[in-house]
């Protein structure tokens, strides 16, 4: 561990304050969360505050949740928010830009946003379907990827953590859009992994479990459907998958970005590290 | 403020190296430690040298005497009051060979250290957590525990054995508020790694004990050996409270060697 030793300062996920004291696991560090207004986004958007990071970039497409997360998030000039589409790369560019510029640099960049739309079983599903879910998860973090690492590679540090999912290794019907694009980014990340391995970036995948945020009950009534299933039908099967009978938390993913982003966690990368209660076994 | 105050933990093979390491994180993290190893002489040492106070015991014995690892368990509950983490980190090899020279001797060794151990500290913990409803049970694996090498087929055989044992162990209390996981790290540079890295090198056909390292950094995407103080983050991270939706994790610190 870092400096600090006996005492040293750790808030629980689910206090409000800010640290900035000096004491965190990600002091003096720039982050760019995209999809950072709601849900496993915005946890981790919160944690990394709390751990210290000097600017926290966050999006989405409504300038109206936008400004209710930073009211909420109450971290002043510390938590900046763009209204950006990520389906579009000049807006996944123009954050990293914008980031580089609100902050000075960029240290982690997390590919957080994605989902998926207009979900139906392979026979039926149609090319607009497969190509939305494409670029919202798999082009997003692409181009997000390729702009952070021209600033991480000349400063040979970086951190990337990409949120996949449990269906990034395993695969559920009437969902491919999602499954295939999840799959995707996890060989994405693999392959990055070995090209920056020795400058300092580590590029690793979250894989959570299903998680009851505000998308997923957005959309996952229309995925159930093209599961053959009810929206509690979905979550039930999810739950009965994992070892703990529950859906995961925000909280827990947000830890793991925690360490994947601090500085210990630099012997870690082309990791798809499982946060989905014992789901999948490898 | 620590991520873990108020547990008690216990690691096994922890005077030294990544028991150590780990050790020195929970006690960082607010936790009360339970330290373990064969030799009282390093056991105090230890003591000494992590400066915890009342906040760390030494319980002397061997991780291959299955009375000695089930004591870790009473010992901490008679200490401490209870048994929080239980961090089963203790194994290696003594005169590993390919598997046609393989003495049933080293063998039965690696399997009792390895293995039997696990189970062992896994099964005492799990009925003092069962009833509680809460614990949290961590095995150090490695990055051979999915993968193979040459010369050293007892222990892929047995950190693979110890991965399996965890999955199903997580699948049984996973309601129970308990969470079961490995930690699978890439080979890290410790005193036991310098002490009997030379003899397995030879065993694995190397010239050298540096080829040895040279090999597995080459594998490793960071092309270098991990730490000791790597491993002992993602040990606070599954012994922490927040960690209760991670189970039946295969969680890797091996520097992108196996990318699953």
């Amino acid at each position: 561990m870092g400096p600090g030793g006996v005492g040293h300062s750790r808030l629980t996920a689910h206090d409000a304050t800010t640290k900035g004291d000096g004491m965190g696991e990600l002091d003096g560090k720039v982050a760019l969360v995209t999809g950072g207004t709601r849900g496993i986004g915005r946890a981790i958007a919160d944690a990394f505050v709390r751990e210290g990071c000097k600017g926290v970039v966050i999006n989405g497409r409504s300038p109206e949740k936008g400004a209710q997360a930073l009211r909420e998030m109450n971290a002043g000039d510390r938590v900046h928010f763009i209204s950006a589409n990520v389906k579009e790369r000049a807006d996944v560019e123009m954050l990293v830009a914008e980031t580089v510029k609100k902050y000075g640099r960029i240290d982690i960049l997390v590919n957080n946003a994605g989902g998926g739309e207009n979900h139906a079983p392979v026979a039926q599903l149609t090319d607009e379907a497969m190509q939305d879910a494409l670029l919202w998860n798999f082009w997003s973090t692409f181009w997000g990827m390729r702009a952070s690492l021209q600033h991480m590679l000349p400063q040979q540090h970086g951190r990337i953590i990409n949120i996949s999912s449990v269906e990034g290794k395993h695969g559920k019907p009437g969902v491919s859009i999602y499954v295939a694009a999840k799959h995707a980014i996890n060989g994405l990340t693999k392959s990055c992994a070995q090209e920056v391995g020795t400058q300092g970036i580590t590029v690793n995948c979250i894989c959570p479990g299903a998680i009851e945020t505000d998308i997923m009950k957005e959309a996952g009534p229309q995925a159930a459907e093209a599961m053959g299933l009810t929206y509690q039908g979905l979550l039930d099967w999810f739950a009965e998958e994992a070892a703990i009978k529950r859906l995961n938390t925000v909280e827990e993913v947000a830890a793991v970005a925690v360490l994947l982003a601090s500085d210990l966690g630099g012997g870690i990368t082309g990791s798809m590290i499982s946060v989905d209660g014992g789901t999948a076994a490898f | 403020m620590g991520k873990l105050d108020g547990k008690v933990a216990a690691i096994t093979g922890s005077t030294r190296s990544i028991g150590r390491g780990i050790a020195e994180a929970y006690l960082k993290e607010g936790a009360k430690v339970i330290i373990n190893g064969r030799s009282q002489e390093k056991g105090e040492i230890a003591l000494r040298e992590m400066g915890g106070g009342p906040n760390v015991a030494f319980w002397q014995g061997d991780a291959m005497d299955q009375a000695k690892v089930e004591g870790i368990v009473d010992f901490a509950v008679e200490r401490y009051g209870k048994l929080d983490i239980m961090v089963l980190n203790s194994g290696g090899v003594v005169n590993s060979a390919p598997v046609a020279m393989m003495t049933d001797e080293e063998w039965n060794l690696e399997i009792t250290w390895n293995l039997n151990h696990v189970f062992w500290g896994m099964r005492k913990a799990l009925q003092h957590m069962i009833p509680r409803e809460s614990g949290r049970v961590i095995a150090i694996s490695s990055v051979e525990g999915k993968n193979g090498k040459p010369g050293i087929p007892g222990y892929n055989a047995t950190k693979h054995a110890v991965c399996g044992l965890v999955k199903s162990a997580s699948k049984e209390v996973g309601t129970l508020g308990i969470t079961v996981n490995a930690i699978l790290p890439g080979l890290i540079i410790t005193d036991i790694v310098n002490e009997t890295g030379p003899a397995t090198a030879t065993m694995m056909g190397l010239p050298s004990f540096e080829a040895m390292i040279e090999m597995f950094a080459k594998e490793s995407a960071i092309k270098r050996p991990n730490t000791v103080e790597e491993v002992g983050a993602a040990a606070v991270l599954l012994a922490s409270d927040v960690a209760a939706g991670i189970t039946g994790c295969m969680f890797p610190v091996d520097g992108g060697t196996l990318p699953y």
